[in-house]
């Protein structure tokens, strides 16, 4: 394993905020590129003041949220509303391979550091800007929280119980997804770079980039001008069923069947050991036509049951079946732990933290987990060793809470 | 036209559905030459739809229509000696390989990383699965039905307290999945000489939300104090107004937290006397009384189209959205003007307009140009 990673080399300024932004930081930086945030004391950022916090102690470094979420980003600390600051982000992004944002429209621009601004510096300088509706159109300058955004690509119209009026999802679905898709974003114009020397200014809409998801209710509304609304657990496309969530013994336990052959479907039928109502629901478009009955059928079996014991059996009957899992089982399932799919770290403040690691396994490279920065951690490294800044200066611009 | 960003990497996709296609289409949506290979039946997209007047046939599949642009396509039954010879060889002298498979199904193939990395050892194979390569549940049956719950997603954030659990009405952890699967895949293609050669990624798409999205907000909160919180069907149970609302035409995502939002909410519904009472005076206190606000809110909306409460909120400061229905997201203006949607000519479809690239590249614009391919339609150009 311990081979080079493969983005080493690749050095990123992250003015991205929040959490879309820094997890496209924390995607470059668990595959190997030095990653700097950006950000104030003048102006803490939102996610660093979050419950909970590290043994109890409100403190902007010490927000467990903060810390997964941003892991592998480094720190530093700049007050851009002075002008020396914005003279020292244009020198750390004359260093760097790529520049990420996640502002309004205007807003690097009223830093004066705008796309046109930072190509003067690096002329192959690598751009992704990635506002909430992108940057142009009418639209451009909504005002929206991650939670709410995906209400303007068709999605929320679709979450909720069959029948029923839209169910929000209760956080920001769509900020780690786009934040990962401008990983991506950037990948694809630096292997563009490399082939031409050309940067570019990648302008990706959040709204653009949660709709993909829509794609096959889009679709039948084009060929069909059908407008698809809130569909429960069932089969997006209406093909399989039974396709739920079924309660199960216990307090809030639940076991998720999708049904999508008639294999599976006999499978299903021999575990609930064979039931009179099931004849004659062979195939699927019996099934489909009477889903509702259906579903209370199997709601009525499986309500006894323990949850993971079902699906164990379930399986063994070639079903597509899980539990439905709760926050506590995350944690103790053995199939995440076995995977490592959450880490105890220790942070450089003494304190132990469980965070997630590499959400993706890699065969050769081992990713780069490290725990979420302190504010401005990497400030002598960045501006001393990077910027060579002597140490007088160094002093004198953190005194004036330029570097802050 | 100006040449796409990947242009002359060869990519291989032995996908079904959705969470494979999509990834293979974000490389080929981008300028990448992507080979997918389907079974003599074809991907099993061919037969999910939606197709037009619910009037099944192979080729008219939207969904398989929607996740396979630009991409050329060959039928290979990789189980049979010549086809697995031809699958070999196509992957050969390819740059990635994406499937989703089941993990036991290409073990039994002969199809392993070892195997195809021997004569390629610059291969970068991307393995997208519910549940991954490794663990107790790898070799499980599932289904993004299966993976989205076992993240944690639905019971924690999405459903009414003492309901079931709900996924978001499309395939939320295939295309969640997908994504991190396509970032973490062209980081190893583009840093294999630094790297050192091709590896194999293993994406659970369970995994992925578990951790970059419940895993995130929570785990570290429940390791520390070992306690956990779950769905409320509320929104933001602590802050108020911040839920959905029903209004004259549908609904308005309702959020006035910051006192200036708060004001701006007030001065749109004419500043009516309950908005000055102590017990809506800030949003932790509003979401305590929200049962009381919630309703007087709601006499307004219910007089009100969500496009004029929407236009309304935002002129105040008050970031409140309209619920755009598949339709009116499908043809807004905004959406319109950013040149979002394409249209595409397709042999058995005819016209078909499409959603466009995920994101703008100016220097090598991406999106779909050529509509999915038929069953084997490069049959003949690709394996000769």
């Amino acid at each position: 394993m311990a081979k080079a990673l493969p983005l080493e080399g690749v050095r990123v300024a992250n003015f991205g905020w929040v959490w879309a932004g820094p997890m496209t930081g924390q995607t470059l930086a668990f595959l190997g590129a030095e990653v700097y945030k950006v950000e104030s004391r003048a102006r803490i950022d939102i996610n660093r003041i979050l419950p909970p916090f590290a043994e109890g102690e409100r403190d902007p470094d010490r927000s467990l949220q903060n810390h997964a979420g941003w892991a592998g980003n480094g720190s530093v600390t700049l007050n851009l509303k002075r002008p020396e600051a914005r003279d020292l982000a244009r020198d750390l992004v004359a260093k760097c391979d790529v520049v990420v944002e996640n502002f309004g429209p205007g807003a690097m621009a009223a830093l004066d550091l705008s796309y046109e601004r930072l190509r003067e510096v690096k002329p192959d300088i690598v751009m992704l800007s990635m506002p909430a509706a992108g940057l142009d159109g009418p639209l451009k300058d909504v005002r929206t929280y991650g939670m709410s955004l995906t209400s303007l690509t068709g999605l929320d119209s679709l979450t909720g119980y069959r029948g029923g009026g839209p169910v929000p999802v209760e956080n920001a679905f769509s900020d780690p997804l786009n934040g990962i898709m401008g990983a991506f974003a950037v990948l694809v114009a630096l292997q563009y770079r490399k082939r031409t020397g050309k940067g570019q200014h990648i302008d990706f809409s959040q709204q653009e980039g949660v709709m993909q998801m829509v794609g096959p209710a889009f679709m039948d509304y084009v060929m069909n001008g059908r407008v698809a609304t809130t569909m429960g657990n069932a089969h997006p496309l209406g093909v399989g069923a039974p396709h739920g969530v079924f309660p199960c013994a216990g307090d809030d336990r639940w076991i998720a069947i999708a049904v999508m052959t008639d294999d599976e479907w006999r499978g299903l039928v021999a575990a609930m050991g064979e039931p009179e109502w099931a004849s004659g629901m062979d195939d699927a478009a019996s099934r489909l036509a009477n889903l509702d009955a259906l579903h209370e059928r199997i709601a009525a079996w499986t309500a006894g049951f323990d949850d993971y014991e079902l699906a164990k059996r379930l399986q063994g009957h070639g079903v597509a079946a899980t539990p439905v899992l709760n926050v506590a089982d995350l944690l103790n399932d053995p199939h995440y732990t076995a995977r490592g799919t959450f880490i105890e770290v220790t942070h450089p403040l003494g304190f132990k933290e469980t965070i997630y690691g590499a959400y993706v396994k890699t065969s050769r490279t081992e990713a780069a987990v490290r725990p979420g920065p302190m504010i401005g951690q990497d400030n002598e490294r960045v501006f001393k060793g990077l910027l060579g800044l002597d140490d007088e200066r160094f002093q004198r611009l953190v005194q004036a809470e330029v570097i802050f | 036209m100006t040449e796409g960003a990947l242009e002359g990497i060869r990519v291989v996709e032995l996908g079904q559905a959705v969470s494979a296609p999509y990834c293979g289409k974000l490389f080929a949506d981008y300028g990448a030459d992507v080979v997918k290979v389907e079974p003599p039946e074809g991907d099993v997209a061919r037969r999910w739809g939606p197709f037009p007047n619910d009037e099944p046939h192979p080729e008219k599949s939207g969904l398989y229509f929607y996740l396979n642009t630009n991409k050329r396509g060959v039928t290979l039954e990789i189980a049979t000696p010549e086809g697995r010879e031809a699958f070999l060889g196509l992957v050969r002298n390819a740059d990635m390989l994406i499937e989703n498979q089941r993990p036991a199904r290409m073990r039994e193939l002969g199809l392993d990383y070892d195997t195809l990395s021997k004569d390629n050892p610059n291969l970068v194979m991307v393995s997208i699965t519910p549940f991954g390569q490794t663990g107790p549940y790898a070799d499980w049956n599932g289904y993004d039905l299966n993976a989205y719950h076992l993240s944690g997603c639905g019971h924690r954030y999405c459903g009414r307290p003492g309901e079931a659990p709900l996924e978001q009405g499309t395939f939320a952890a295939d295309f969640y999945g997908a994504t991190a699967a396509a970032a973490w895949g062209m980081a190893a293609l583009f840093g294999r000489e630094v790297a050192g050669g091709g590896q194999q990624l293993d994406v659970s798409t369970a995994e992925v939300i578990a951790a970059v999205f419940i895993g995130a907000q929570n785990i570290g909160g429940y390791a520390q104090d070992g306690v956990f919180e779950r769905r409320t069907g509320i929104g933001m149970p602590l802050g108020a107004p911040a839920t959905i609302l029903p209004c004259r035409d549908g609904h308005v995502w309702m959020l006035a937290l910051e006192p200036g939002q708060w004001n701006g909410l007030a001065r749109v519904m004419g500043d009516p006397d309950w908005t000055q009472l102590e017990m809506f005076q800030d949003m932790f206190v509003r979401a305590q009384n929200s049962e009381a606000m919630y309703p007087l809110i709601e006499q307004w909306t219910a007089e009100h189209g969500k496009q004029e409460i929407m236009d309304l909120c935002q002129g105040a400061g008050c970031p409140v959205t309209a619920i755009y229905t598949v339709a009116e997201a499908a043809e807004h203006p905004h959406l319109v003007e950013r040149g979002y949607f394409v249209e595409l000519e397709h042999p058995e479809l005819g016209k078909v307009r499409d959603l466009g690239a995920p994101f703008q590249l100016p220097e090598s614009p991406g999106g779909p140009v050529r509509p999915a391919p038929t069953l084997g339609q490069h049959n003949d150009e690709v394996l000769g």
